[in-house]
């Protein structure tokens, strides 16, 4: 794919990258920052996109390991974030505070990092099963037993609505 | 019969095969609380999008456009180009209601920018979107005061920005039904805003935007660079003889 394609293809996907960066990150600016560098690192890259891929999942592929990089920079250097994981945080919403309109975001911060990836692949950026595991580099089975955990624990924590 | 979660999953999130999606959609005839367990899917997938979808719509940083287009260290905050609020504010009407949100930059600009770089209107050059072609021509030499009613690119108001630079509103005329608003910035005019004309799927070439019928996204983005009264007819082919520069 020839540069100005590639970044026509950017741009139009800019306000999806942005969608599934927040659904991972809560603060906004993080969110973008997530963005800046997979766009960055898309183009660095270009070599690798095959002409037959499909450009989304393999812009989300890209920003999927940035995040995960961020994350385990920011847990060593911090030493704050413990490994998502285990999922530990997932049971403990925090009953009688107050509902308030970041709800879901706080719902969303709490799943373990591949729950979280699961859902905002399939739950918010609409992609199927298959282009969902292709992205975590997961067989389908463990796309849709994280995708089953972290809806289960989303709907927990957030009860009916 | 009985439904596992996952496949009750699987089929509100439309991933299941034919025979066990006519299984379960007959059995949720009679089932109320597989109905609900569906509807219950459901209703997550909607309040996540509720949460989230509306950064679709949101205003573009322009370092994340730099970084699109491969140009670096040229972040400038605070300077947003306005290319999704206007889509944001035109897909507020109620026909829009269908469109897939994450589109619509996607759908008003890269069938623009997909032309070769001297034929298409718009182009991408320094980390900007930069009208090119018979755009950028018309741009610089049609007065507004006199072109045809079917001009390709119909012009509309001309005026100056809150950063002096002098910006002009357009419609195209073709199948790509965008309305748009350009500034000079140097011997090149920058895109600042885009819209379409028209809501998608209502056929091409017969139906004609009335000229003076900008959508109301650009509308309101002339609103927030405008100084002063726009050019009248007078000064705008004063500022055309001298190639929009002061």
């Amino acid at each position: 794919m020839a540069s100005p394609d590639l970044s026509a293809g950017l741009v139009s996907l800019l306000p999806r990258l942005r969608r599934f960066a927040r659904a991972l990150t809560r603060n906004p600016h993080d969110a973008d920052d997530l963005v800046q560098l997979t766009l960055e690192r898309a183009l660095a890259r270009a070599h690798q996109l095959r002409p037959d891929a499909a450009l989304a999942g393999w812009v989300f592929g890209i920003l999927r390991h940035a995040w995960i990089d961020e994350l385990r920079t920011r847990a060593r250097s911090e030493r704050v974030f413990a490994p998502e994981e285990s999922g530990q945080h997932v049971g403990d919403a925090r009953q009688g505070e107050q509902v308030e309109m970041l709800a879901v975001q706080d719902a969303m911060a709490r799943l373990p990092q591949e729950q979280r990836l699961a859902v905002a692949l399939v739950l918010v950026e609409g992609l199927s099963y298959k282009e969902a595991a292709h992205v975590m580099e997961v067989p389908i089975g463990t796309l849709t037993s994280r995708l089953a955990r972290g809806r289960e624990a989303l709907q927990a924590m957030l009860g009916e609505s | 019969m009985t439904f596992s979660d996952e496949t009750v999953m699987a089929y509100a999130d439309g991933e299941l095969d034919g025979a066990t999606r006519a299984a379960l959609e007959a059995a949720m005839l009679t089932d109320p609380d597989l109905a609900h367990r569906v509807a219950h899917h459901r209703e997550l997938r909607g309040r996540l999008h509720a949460e989230f979808d509306p950064v679709l719509s949101a205003p573009i940083p322009e370092r994340l456009l730099a970084a699109a287009t491969g140009t670096r260290g040229q972040a400038r905050t605070g300077n947003i180009i306005a290319l999704q609020r206007t889509a944001s504010r035109y897909w507020a009407w109620p026909q829009w209601g269908a469109l897939a949100a994450g589109l619509i930059v996607g759908v008003l600009i890269a069938p623009l920018l997909r032309h070769a770089p001297a034929e298409g209107p718009l182009g991408i050059r320094d980390g900007r979107i930069l009208a090119s072609g018979a755009l950028a021509h018309a741009l610089s030499a049609q007065l507004a005061s006199n072109q045809q009613a079917d001009a390709a690119v119909y012009l509309g108001v001309s005026f100056v920005s809150r950063s002096g630079d002098y910006c002009r509103t357009f419609t195209l005329r073709d199948k790509s039904a965008v309305a748009g608003l350009a500034c000079r910035e140097r011997e090149r005019w920058r895109l600042e805003a885009l819209a379409a004309t028209r809501p998608p799927g209502s056929g091409s070439g017969q139906y004609q935007p009335a000229a003076s019928a900008l959508p109301p996204g650009i509308e309101q983005a002339v609103d927030a660079l405008i100084v002063g009264e726009p050019l009248d007819a007078q000064a705008e082919a004063a500022a055309s003889a001298n190639d929009w520069r002061h």
